[in-house]
């Protein structure tokens, strides 16, 4: 245990005293505020463009109404939409070739084709070189939409005065309900649970490679041996581990005194320079997810790791490492690519399956955590599954990493690994 | 008093695979020697050595060091400077020996002590501080030298310690074994070189492909081989010697050749055939030289199995 603690220590202190721990620890959170609060900004901040769009109004009564009411405004109190009407031609064919060549040379955003059935048909037409702006798409629809429907309903003889009170939207409010209550929630679940998972993953990743590194360090320097001959292949690489999981807390411990100052003084210092943004509610996050961030981060990063150390010894370079770190790799990317699905249904059996699953289980279960508490049978069971399933992998990977950390030369087949693990 | 062993090696083996590294091999090291483990490349010394290291587990035998059973506790009692040998290159000198020997049990006062004294004896006392990569190979070697015996090693273990050696690092090498013999410690060393086994050794041990072929005290070895060696020290062109009938083998030099006359031949004939047709320096009759034992023993192998496959 001496000797374990004295390697603890030795990775420990080289990796604390670089300068890219350093550097990385302190751009961390810089650049984790940066993704946050930048496109935050930026919409707080940005004035906008405005844009021209053209209309062919063939049913001859809707131009009015929809310029009237498109009346949206930028940042600096102008319309943002400025609509331009084209009378509807014998020959539409040719107006629109006019109207796309305009679009095409930018006299034009975009224009709009009414036929002239829109009204029993509902259907209009927005052309433009790019169609993927949804706030646009949806402020024009929405307003088409309303235009069209008081039509319909003046046919119909109601009183022109009462329409609008007839078709006023209505609104939809969030609310979370918790064992403490209930609370409005304006997409702060998603915005947490999007961010932890994310930063579990990427150290899951980052602590990974320098567990990788540095076996594969002592392996082309030649050390290993020389330290082999005072302790155990396996004493070295469980040093190695929990030295590199120490130096992974005081990061954790660091980040996380920036981010509890930053959630304390950043929202009054926002407000006080762009007093629009007082409207921005930072979500409160139970306590008990930062716990189970905690717990899934340890349970990873030895199941992450001891993977990582046993590759790290088959091979004698980063570059030929490649190849083997693939299905890590994919552990790892399969989870994020199904957030989104977990987020959307946090208990279908799909999703509970998948939480379980080992390799998916740190990021997949604390997603769950995070959006819906699932019952804690399915949490213990998930703990417990990565718990054996780390005790396994210590065992393979220690058998690995005792014949390969003495391996020169060929990187080892899949057969001859099997082999490996049979030796005495 | 009876000599302890200090190592008793026992009908180890260790396959990987079909492939044997070591069969069935024995020999004991009383203490206070210096044993020499040779054979060619691959013959398993290095694997050996791995084992009597605990680094590599036998498949079969028994493994006693210092009188007690190998274990992890007996690594502290050992120094061990393996063939494949180098540090972490970030690290400063004196943390890197200050590691190296705490690992080896070393509390912290007495290991700087010690790392002070061994880093002034070999003119190192100013690099403590500087990164290892930065150190030319000559003094890493030195680096190797001390972190080998800084914990004050019962027996040393050294794996082809010569090899890459400058004549100023093999002279400094071979001070410290016989230093560490004359303090009652023991040194085993493997290697292919004959010429440092001669000079240095009580004991050998020869090892080809994976089995031992001789062992025991170096001298006698030698006097089992008899006395019918002749050196000879010449000038001139000496290919038609090769050709006398009383030759049993032969290794020429140019300027040198060892003779080993078939038995029951007086070396004395040999002399009046080359008088006159080559200059002659010296001649000189001896036991052979352990190179031409080693390549007798190690060659006439290789010629069998080439029979047999």
């Amino acid at each position: 245990m001496k000797k374990i603690w004295s390697v603890i220590k030795r990775e420990y202190l080289q990796i604390v005293k670089t300068k890219g721990f350093i550097i990385g620890t302190i751009l961390g959170p810089v650049l984790m505020g940066a993704i946050i609060f930048v496109p935050f900004l930026v919409s707080v901040v940005s004035v906008g463009e405005q844009e021209r769009i053209g209309v062919v109004d063939e049913t001859h009564e809707i131009f009015e109404a929809l310029d009237k009411k498109l009346d949206h405004k930028l940042k600096d109190g102008n319309r943002r939409y400025i609509l331009e009407e084209y009378k509807p031609a014998a020959d539409m064919e040719a107006l629109r070739q006019d109207l796309n060549q305009k679009v095409l040379h930018k006299s034009l955003n975009a224009y709009l084709h009414i036929p002239g059935n829109v009204i029993e048909d509902g259907t209009a037409e927005y052309v433009s070189e790019h169609v993927s702006d949804f706030t646009k798409l949806r402020n024009i629809n929405e307003t088409l939409n309303s235009v069209i429907i008081e039509k319909r309903l003046r046919r119909e003889g109601l009183d022109p005065r009462k329409i609008a009170q007839y078709i006023k939207r209505v609104g939809l409010k969030t609310i979370k309900v918790t064992k403490k209550g209930e609370e409005e929630d304006t997409g702060g679940t998603f915005l947490i649970a999007y961010i932890l998972v994310l930063i579990l993953y990427m150290t899951l990743f980052f602590y990974g490679a320098i567990i990788m590194r540095g076996v594969i360090e002592e392996k082309t320097s030649r050390v290993v041996e020389i330290v082999l001959s005072s302790l155990r292949p396996f004493q070295l690489m469980a040093g190695k581990i929990l030295g590199i999981a120490a130096v992974g807390f005081t990061q954790y411990t660091i980040w996380a005194i920036f981010g509890f100052s930053a959630t304390r003084y950043s929202k009054s210092l926002i407000v006080s320079i762009f007093p629009g943004a007082s409207g921005f509610k930072l979500p409160s996050v139970p306590p008990y997810i930062f716990v189970y961030f905690v717990v899934f981060f340890i349970l990873g990063y030895f199941l992450y790791g001891t993977f990582y150390a046993a590759i790290g010894s088959m091979v004698n370079s980063e570059k030929e490492a490649q190849q083997l770190l693939f299905p890590v790799t994919m552990f790892l990317v399969v989870p994020i690519l199904l957030i989104m699905f977990v987020i959307r249904a946090p208990n279908s059996t799909f999703a509970v399956v998948l939480s379980l699953i080992p390799f998916f289980a740190p990021i997949l279960m604390l997603l769950r955590i995070c959006v819906l508490l699932p019952p804690f049978i399915q949490v213990a069971g998930s703990i417990g599954i990565l718990l054996l399933t780390i005790f396994l992998m210590i065992w393979l990977t220690g058998k690995i990493y005792r014949v390969g950390i003495l391996m020169y030369g060929k990187r080892p087949s899949f057969q001859e690994i099997v082999k490996w693990i049979r030796y005495k | 008093m009876v000599k302890m062993n200090a190592l008793e090696v026992e009908n180890i083996s260790k396959s990987f695979g079909d492939f044997y590294a070591v069969k069935n091999l024995t020999f004991n090291i009383s203490e206070g020697t210096i044993y020499g483990l040779l054979g060619p490349n691959g013959a398993g010394k290095t694997t050996t050595i791995r084992m009597v290291m605990n680094i590599i587990i036998p498949d079969e035998g028994r493994i006693k060091v210092l009188d007690r059973k190998m274990d992890e506790e007996m690594k502290e009692r050992i120094g061990y400077l393996p063939e494949d040998r180098g540090f972490y290159p970030k690290m400063k000198v004196g943390e890197l020996l200050l590691f190296l020997a705490e690992l080896k049990g070393m509390a912290k006062l007495d290991a700087r002590k010690k790392i002070n004294s061994w880093l002034g004896r070999f003119d190192l006392a100013d690099w403590k501080d500087k990164k290892v990569e930065e150190l030319s190979r000559g003094m890493q070697q030195k680096l190797q030298f001390i972190a080998t015996v800084i914990h004050q090693p019962e027996l040393i273990i050294l794996d082809e310690p010569f090899s890459g050696l400058d004549p100023v690092n093999t002279k400094l090498l071979k001070d410290i074994m016989l230093e560490m013999k004359a303090e009652g410690r023991t040194v085993i060393f493997s290697t292919h070189r004959m010429e440092q086994v001669e000079m240095i050794c009580d004991n050998i041990c020869l090892i080809n492909k994976a089995e031992r072929i001789l062992e025991g005290d170096l001298s006698q070895i030698k006097k089992q081989y008899g006395k019918n060696t002749v050196i000879l020290d010449y000038e001139g062109d000496g290919c038609f010697i090769k050709d006398f009938p009383e030759i049993d083998r032969l290794d020429d030099y140019g300027k040198f050749m060892e003779i080993r006359l078939k038995e029951e031949i007086d070396p004395q004939v040999l002399l009046p055939k080359i008088v006159g047709k080559i200059r002659v320096n010296k001649f000189e009759v001896r036991e052979p030289t352990l190179n031409a034992i080693f390549i007798e023993k190690v060659g006439a192998r290789d010629e069998k199995d080439m029979v047999s496959h």
